[in-house]
């Protein structure tokens, strides 16, 4: 069908992911995979292909330069038709204006500081192909020159002294980091005023509504990459923190299969379910950040004797002519009752988007695809929990006061509830499901539509996201995008990848921008 | 197989008594959250019914069996597996 080599979810062993996996399990729970590690340099550097250099892009039509796409920039920058410092001011003007509204940052550098930064990055594509690019990583990913404060108490004032691996390779690429995006109390539900239950980061969709969330735990990359203070960003997702934002605010992201991306860095809740997700505004500018981000990293052993990354920005192109082809002949499964939910309209968007799949040449959609054995039990808690995990590190914190957890304590104090035996049985249980998955999921189809991504969080496999219309929430009134959930097998983020960028060369709801708030 | 002993569930009580002594084991001091306030963040009221519902968990996880001969949770030397090129690349 294509040039393209078979996508790597064809390519790697099946039985080698889910051996790894067990792998994993058992480390963590030994806890074997966290030594204190130094800070170092950037273990890889920036790997963006010629893909992700789009054309026929017409800056006079664009007007405001913070609505161009991450590719659109870059190509911009590259044919010499933009400038990246005009660039940096849009975005810097857009923040001063409205952040004040959005709160989607907890921290970030001034003007000044960020002019800088980007006189300082090299003029030249190959070595930092995200020159110019504003990026919002979220407050859990370690800054050594801006606050990293988890979205709570615990860690109010923390200055790390140096960055996350995914933050380095961002900025070794050229990438700036505009600010801190506010999160959920350490990584759980809607940003809010630390300690309390008061919301802060406000929906793109919904300036002047607070009302209506803009989900968690990466609220504010979500709202920063909604509301153009940003052109793309970093969320993590242990329980559907990256999908739930990012269809809340009608972004595309991908959460990348267990160990893609370093977790080195990014203050942990779960050693075995913790994932950095990329989130930005279509298929290719996520597939970019990917790229950018997916190295292997010596001091997270989760990511390393990996398959080598492919090539996500060629996925992510969309392949053909006018009707472009999906890349690769893929099956799209239907998770049973998927289209059978409470909201009629959610429902008819759904239907409208398995209809456009189906006249994609290469798309064959498999309806209600049947889950593996023992769904329900192995996916809820206590077999598909991960209760045991977030004591462990944080017990000086809980020591120290635990009226800091807010909310949250619950969750992490019950690890010294949960006993040894559990612990061991829902590392069994895990096991079991990611094979039951993997061997009698994923034997029906290539990628499922579902509505059970949390599923795909505890074993590791990854999700993907995209705008698939607008519905109207009851609450407020607003007018609000909706997205669509895909996953994978192992290694599955090209196909995703293709997917949607299939679907997104034929549709319009990924290039909608959300309003101004009032008065602006 | 034996048949299960009949033996009377734990009250709340009792649970609450254990979930206190293993907090105050490990040093955690709840005391200085409210007793009951739902306007609260966290009250103890609220921790000690989930802690409840953690350890009454147990039984259902103990409960499900699960094939001891596969789905170890085992170490398993898997980068090898991929540095023998096993996985293709």
């Amino acid at each position: 069908m294509s040039n393209s080599p078979s996508p790597q979810d064809e390519r790697v062993s099946r039985r080698w992911f889910l051996e790894r996996m067990a792998w994993v399990s058992s480390a963590a729970a030994a806890g074997a995979l966290f030594a204190r590690a130094p800070a170092v340099a950037s273990p890889g550097g920036p790997a963006v292909t010629p893909e992700a250099f789009g054309t026929d892009i017409r800056l006079q039509e664009v007007g405001d330069l913070t609505r161009l796409t991450m590719s659109e920039s870059m190509t911009l920058i590259r044919t010499g038709a933009l400038d990246p410092r005009d660039l940096v001011e849009a975005y810097a003007d857009r923040i001063e204006a409205f952040d004040g509204t959005y709160r989607a940052y907890a921290d970030r550098p001034s003007r000044e500081t960020l002019l800088a930064q980007l006189a300082r990055t090299p003029d030249d594509e190959r070595r930092a192909p995200l020159r110019g690019m504003c990026l919002a990583p979220k407050d859990n990913c370690y800054t050594a020159d801006l606050l990293t404060e988890g979205g709570s108490l615990v860690f109010e004032g923390f200055q790390p002294d140096y960055d996350a691996t995914c933050v380095s390779l961002m900025r070794a690429a050229g990438g700036l980091v505009v600010g801190k995006a506010q999160m959920g109390n350490l990584a759980g539900g809607r940003a809010r005023v630390y300690g309390t239950t008061t919301p802060t980061t406000r929906n793109a969709w919904t300036p002047d509504d607070v009302r209506y969330s803009p989900s968690g735990s990466s609220s504010g990359t979500g709202t920063a990459v909604a509301a153009r203070l940003a052109v793309a960003g970093l969320g993590t997702q242990t329980g559907g923190s990256v999908i739930g934002p990012s269809n809340a605010q009608g972004l595309t992201a991908v959460k990348p299969t267990f160990g893609r991306i370093s977790l080195h860095g990014v203050i942990p809740l779960s050693y075995t379910r913790d994932h950095v997700g990329v989130m930005a505004r279509d298929a290719m500018d996520a597939a970019i950040l990917l790229q950018v981000c997916a190295q292997p990293d010596p001091n997270d052993p989760r990511t390393l004797g990996l398959p080598r990354p492919p090539n996500y920005a060629l996925a992510a192109t969309p392949f053909g002519g006018d009707r472009p082809r999906v890349r690769w002949t893929t099956r799209v499964g239907v998770w049973p009752g998927y289209l059978d939910g409470d909201n009629e309209r959610v429902n008819d968007l759904r239907r409208d988007f398995l209809a456009e799949l189906e006249r994609t040449p290469g798309v064959r959609v498999v309806e209600d695809v049947t889950l593996p054995a023992d769904w329900e039990t192995l996916t809820s808690p206590p077999l598909g929990g991960s209760h045991g995990d977030p004591t462990a590190f944080f017990i000086e914190h809980l020591r120290e006061d635990v009226r800091n957890f807010a909310d949250r304590l619950p969750r992490f104090l019950n690890g010294m509830l949960q006993s040894a035996d559990t612990y061991v049985k829902v590392q069994q249980a895990r096991n079991l499901l990611r094979h039951r998955m993997v061997t009698r999921l994923f034997n029906q189809c290539d990628v499922v539509v579902t509505s059970a991504g949390g599923a795909f969080d505890g074993v590791g496999l990854p999700l993907a996201c995209a705008p698939i219309g607008f519905d109207t929430d009851e609450t407020t009134g607003a007018r609000v995008p909706r997205g669509v959930t895909l996953g994978a097998p192992p290694f599955g983020e090209e196909r995703l990848l293709a997917v949607i960028a299939a679907y997104q060369a034929v549709t319009e709801f990924h290039r909608e921008r959300a309003p101004d708030p009032a008065g602006a | 197989m034996r048949p299960r002993s009949q033996t009377p569930e734990p009250t709340d009580e009792e649970l609450n008594a254990y979930i206190l002594t293993r907090y105050r084991l490990l040093g955690i001091d709840i005391s200085v959250l409210p007793e009951s306030d739902e306007d609260a963040p966290m009250d103890r009221e609220r921790l000690l019914e989930n802690g409840r519902s953690i350890l009454r968990q147990d039984v259902e996880a103990a409960n499900f069996h699960i094939d001891p001969q596969f789905n170890l949770p085992s170490a398993f030397p898997a980068p090898l597996a991929a540095w023998t090129e096993e996985d293709g690349s």
